[in-house]
């Protein structure tokens, strides 16, 4: 089931990507096509097989698992910028690109870059099982490494939801609408990944449905706004032009 | 609310005996697929009723006041009223009458025809013709002629209707039949008032002598005129520049999103 929503996700995502390679060649909206990128190279590595692969590569010292974190930063800093500045949210621009932000940024990389050195790292492992169960010490800083890891996505989506739920009260097409419901349920269950230490174990696999259907929500949600626009029968139309 | 199939049956077996169901959607031009759904679910809208009533040589106003929901239709049949006829004027009309009053007498005539009337058939001399209701914000017009300021009140009490769900119907310039005329019997005017109001019948059809809008317009000071059609023009303006903003955010999600 969960190999099920992982490989899903990781199509849904990789599709979107594609999908803008008109747009960035016509450099339009340019930053989507980078966070899609970006998002797809993370749910890639969030998976078993690939992350051991690439982890490999970099040395098996779960180097990737860090990249694999700032990369989320910064496919969740690009994709919530646009969706605020699509909406016209002006507070959540702030939030995301001012002061506040930028210093949540910088914290939060600090603390998780200073968890992962103190950490001993060696031997590869997707999720950093491996290196939690080595000892005490490892499992807390783990622990601290994820919640550092989850803070920085879940203060982006805070930071966009109350435009997202403003958007889906205004009289909007019903299928922008519809989107930012969407992008508001994945703006919620982000931030609840935050509670995952309380999970108890044996629930484990809520943790996988919270993250992939945040990821799944914002991609179909996405994805729709394009629906919606080539209905309208706008002049730029990526999908429709390449189709035809 | 809609009208019980069980009276509509009975009703088109009076008006109609021994006709087929095709021949009667024919000849109205109700939908076959429509008319079936409304027959399953029981219950038949008035608009039914009105398509085939009109197809039939009856009067719809008449045809309604056969079901129990409508019966007093006919039978209270008070004229409307200046204001209630001036609201079935549509903002247009009333601003080419402000035109043609003010304008000097020299002028006039041909001014309004080279410009403003583009109506093929009206006379250069007579006042151009009124387009015939509803107009863009025909039923919200009309509730405000005739509300006394506790009118929706009324309405909501008498019906179970939410406030807000009644305004929604206004804003959006509907109104089902049957608020239509609750609304009228609240505010003790004439019942087929809201009918027109909201298009469901003709003036002719509901009793409103012919020309009496044109002479309700006339009747009004230039004073009035001028006021009223202000009033229109504001609330045109308000709610063309929300339409805009809402066009501009949907334009500024396509720009940055798409």
């Amino acid at each position: 089931m969960i190999e099920i929503l992982q490989w899903t996700t990781l199509i849904a995502s990789g599709a979107a990507t594609l999908s803008r390679i008109p747009n960035l060649v016509r450099r339009k909206n340019r930053s989507i096509f980078y966070a899609l990128a970006l998002l797809t190279l993370a749910i890639l590595l969030s998976i078993d097989g690939p992350y051991l692969a690439v982890d490999a590569l970099l040395g098996g010292a779960n180097v990737a698992n860090l990249l694999l974190r700032f990369i989320i930063f910064g496919a969740i800093f690009f994709l919530a910028l646009r969706i605020a500045v699509g909406f016209g949210d002006s507070r959540g621009i702030q939030l995301i690109r001012g002061r506040t932000g930028m210093l949540a940024l910088g914290i939060i990389s600090a603390v998780l870059v200073v968890c992962f050195v103190l950490m001993d790292t060696s031997g590869s492992s997707a999720g950093l099982v491996d290196v939690a169960a080595k000892n005490q010490q490892n499992a807390l800083l783990v622990e601290y490494y994820g919640a550092a890891g989850r803070a920085y996505p879940a203060y982006v989506c805070l930071a966009i939801l109350p435009g997202m739920l403003r958007a889906i009260r205004n009289p909007l097409p019903a299928l922008l609408r519809m989107s930012a419901a969407l992008l508001a349920v994945g703006s919620i269950a982000i931030p609840l990944s935050l509670l995952f230490p309380l999970v108890p174990p044996g629930l484990g696999f809520l943790r996988f449905t919270v993250n992939y259907t945040a990821i799944l929500c914002f991609v179909v949600g996405l994805a729709l706004i394009w629906v919606a626009s080539a209905r309208a029968g706008r002049k730029h139309r990526p999908l429709a032009a390449k189709r035809r | 609310m809609p009208l019980p199939a069980k009276a509509f049956q009975r009703w088109l077996n009076g008006v109609a005996p021994d006709t087929s169901t095709a021949v009667i959607c024919r000849v109205s031009g109700v939908k076959r697929t429509t008319l079936a759904q409304q027959l399953v679910r029981g219950k038949v809208a008035e608009t039914t009723v009105v398509s085939i009533s009109r197809a039939y040589d009856i009067n719809p106003v008449a045809a309604l006041a056969t079901f129990d929901t409508y019966s007093d239709l006919v039978s209270s049949s008070l004229p409307p009223s200046d204001r209630e006829l001036v609201s079935q004027i549509a903002t247009v009309d009333l601003l080419r009458a402000v035109i043609v009053r003010t304008a000097p007498t020299g002028s006039a005539g041909t001014g309004s025809t080279g410009s403003g009337s583009t109506g093929s058939g009206s006379t250069g001399t007579g006042p151009p013709e009124l387009s015939p209701p509803p107009h863009a914000t025909s039923v919200k017009n009309w509730v405000d002629a005739i509300d006394d300021g506790e009118l929706r009140h009324r309405v909501s009490a008498a019906t179970g209707v939410a406030p807000q769900n009644y305004s929604a119907q206004l804003t959006a310039n509907r109104l089902a039949p049957e608020l239509a005329v609750a609304t009228s019997r609240a505010a003790g005017v004439g019942l087929a008032g809201g009918l027109v109001a909201t298009g469901l019948v003709t003036e002719a059809e509901s009793g409103w002598p012919p020309g009496a809008r044109q002479a309700a317009l006339d009747r009004l000071s230039d004073g009035d005129l001028a006021a009223l059609a202000g009033e229109r023009l504001q609330a045109l303006g308000k709610a063309l520049r929300r339409q805009e903003q809402d066009q501009e955010q949907t334009e500024r999600i396509w720009e940055n999103l798409v």
